[in-house]
């Protein structure tokens, strides 16, 4: 892409554009509409995968926790927009509040966090993810905020312009199912997350981020206030997490803390270090490889009867483990990632003689 | 009057005394070596001035501020900047990014002015940009500038963490043995370095166990053994002084 001359550049970018635009139409009439709603969930974990990487991959923060961002920007969401209080705030209000109050949180669980590395910060961190799913499980008495483990029902559906997102919709004689239209709107947050990520990274924040995570002593030697700035990264992570939650709520129609347990915040993590911590395309693969390929291998089912005629294994029996072994054998074979960040690749040819 | 001065400043870990009473001061514009045994309290005397650790007792001031219980990135902002013995650069940044972080207190730019890449922040960034290459020049690696920190032979380490500190703009740049691990023809380009350094106008202070470099590069220096000031003054005085031979020299003639 560097290489490329502005027009080709250009070029390039559009002919990427029209297929990101094209593609959940493509994927329905290939595969079906489950893996077009396949992909919009894909778009999410994409975008929870980016705010978590500020946090880990950028300042080097392990946050075993991250999922209690999804759920606060979740249940925001549906407090707002559901019958459940009586209140129907529009999405474009409530998006952002949900995610401004989880980058509150974010500051607010960092803080106590700010002296420990490492190991101990994981354990903080979980114990914190933990808290926040059991509170939204308990918080049915003595005041009904959350309805306890029955979760929140009926969360009222983007609408815009009059037209609801779980709809199917008809403009310009066009057909939009409505899991086509929730992509173009998780499509759009998704590059506005992933537009802020990039302008961060090479940017004066993300070099004192990636300071920290490196060698947090001499950072704080050369002039940087690493209280504030790390939490500053549990901000943003926490915003991206409460954003990613509010269009959850959106798209289920449905929420329960069940949806946010502590197994979300590892595959999120997983996520990262295998797509390539640090590195915005790596995270983004990552993302995406970790929500399709355990869903691909439901047809393992399907492939026994084609091969052998019938089915050994229960295809729910082999998925998991097949997953676990792929995950195994990506850091046995790439353990800086299925996409390294350059810089690693540099490294690397480096070394070569 | 001095421009760095250290008054009787005490740190204890547990029941071993490191540093007791210490005074010193350090003049504007002079190289000020700090030598001393090893385990004498050199390095602690550095993090306590840089705010790594905090002194028991005693006060230490830059000009007029107080720099005893100030956190390190606010000494570094008030002009007082170090580097590490056991060199500690961000190991996986280019030299380019290492110097650009060093310019952290000297900027202002923040998330929103990042993200909407607003005028002032890429103004910003062109100058730290800019001052880094320059400052990479002036330590002599500058065909280094992409290169990750860690791939840097240990004498170019060693420059590019004089260049990190001094992308904060110092007043005093303090030294840990600068040239520990460096080849004679390296440490001669040092000294030369540290010199136009000085009369560019800054304060140096110097940790270093080469006899031969401190005696020929510092104006003035002290000498520590056990955590106590046993001398200050001229080089040439503290390799005639009894005490100082006695702790630290031994018979080894200067």
């Amino acid at each position: 892409m560097r290489n490329l001359s502005g027009k080709s550049r250009w070029l390039v970018f559009g002919l990427f554009a029209i297929g990101l635009a094209l593609l959940p139409f493509l994927i329905d009439a290939s595969m079906g509409r489950s893996w077009v709603r396949l992909l919009d969930l894909a778009l999410l974990y994409v975008m929870l995968a980016l705010g978590l990487n500020i946090v880990v991959g950028y300042a080097g923060l392990l946050d075993l926790g991250y999922v209690a961002f999804y759920a606060l920007g979740a249940y925001v969401y549906a407090w707002l927009a559901s019958p459940h209080f009586g209140l129907h705030l529009p999405f474009w209000a409530i998006l952002p509040l949900g995610a401004l109050l989880a980058g509150a949180f974010g500051v607010l669980l960092g803080a106590p966090t700010l002296r420990l590395r490492g190991d101990y910060l994981a354990i903080v961190t979980l114990g914190f993810g933990e808290i926040v799913r059991i509170f939204m499980n308990n918080l049915n008495a003595p005041f009904n905020l959350t309805n306890g483990p029955q979760g929140i029902n009926l969360i009222d559906p983007v609408t815009i312009g009059g037209a609801s997102l779980s709809q199917t919709q008809t403009w310009l004689g066009v057909t939009f199912n409505g899991v086509h239209l929730t992509y173009y709107l998780f499509l759009l947050a998704t590059l506005a997350v992933v537009f802020v990520s990039m302008r961060l990274e090479n940017s004066r924040i993300g070099r004192a981020w990636v300071a920290i995570r490196e060698d947090e002593i001499a950072a704080a030697a050369s002039g940087i206030n690493t209280r504030n700035l790390k939490l500053l990264a549990f901000a943003m992570g926490a915003t991206f997490g409460g954003l990613a939650g509010g269009l959850f709520a959106s798209f289920q129609g449905f929420i329960s803390p069940e949806s946010f347990n502590l197994m979300e915040s590892i595959m999120i993590l997983c996520m990262i270090v295998l797509g390539g911590m640090g590195h915005i395309p790596g995270v983004i693969f990552g993302a995406l490889v970790l929500t399709l390929l355990p869903e691909a291998l439901r047809y393992t089912g399907d492939w026994q009867r084609a091969i052998l005629g019938e089915v050994v294994i229960e295809p729910s029996d082999l998925r998991m483990l097949l997953f676990g072994f792929a995950l195994v054998a990506v850091m046995l074979y790439r353990p800086a990632g299925l996409i390294p960040s350059s810089r690693r690749r540099a490294e690397l040819a480096d070394e070569a003689p | 009057m001095s421009l760095l001065a250290v008054n009787g400043v005490n740190k204890s870990f547990g029941g071993l005394q490191a540093l007791t009473d210490i005074s010193l001061s350090v003049n504007a514009g002079e190289i000020y070596g700090l030598i001393g045994p090893n385990g004498a309290g050199k390095t602690t005397l550095f993090n306590a001035l840089t705010g790594l650790y905090s002194i028991d007792s005693g006060d230490i001031r830059l000009r007029e501020a107080r720099l005893a219980d100030l956190p390190p990135h606010h000494i570094l902002k008030l002009g007082l900047a170090r580097t590490f013995q056991n060199i500690r650069l961000f190991a996986e940044m280019t030299a380019l990014e290492n110097v650009l972080v060093g310019r952290h207190a000297r900027t202002r730019s923040g998330v929103i002015g990042a993200v909407l890449r607003l005028a002032p922040t890429r103004r910003e960034e062109a100058d730290s940009t800019e001052r880094a290459h320059a400052l990479l020049a002036r330590v002599g690696i500058a065909q280094h500038a992409d290169r990750v920190a860690k791939h840097l032979s240990y004498g170019d380490q060693r420059r590019l963490e004089i260049a990190r500190a001094l992308a904060s703009e110092p007043e005093v740049l303090a030294l840990d043995e600068p040239a520990a691990g460096m080849n004679p023809g390296e440490r001669v380009a040092l000294a030369a370095l540290l010199r136009t350094l000085r009369d560019d106008g800054l304060t140096l202070l110097l940790i270093e166990h080469d006899v031969k470099l401190v005696m020929g590069l510092c104006d003035r220096l002290a000498v520590l053994d056990y955590g106590v000031k046993i001398f200050e003054g001229t080089p040439e005085a503290a390799s005639r002084d009894p005490k100082v031979i006695a702790a630290y020299l031994g018979d080894e003639t200067v």
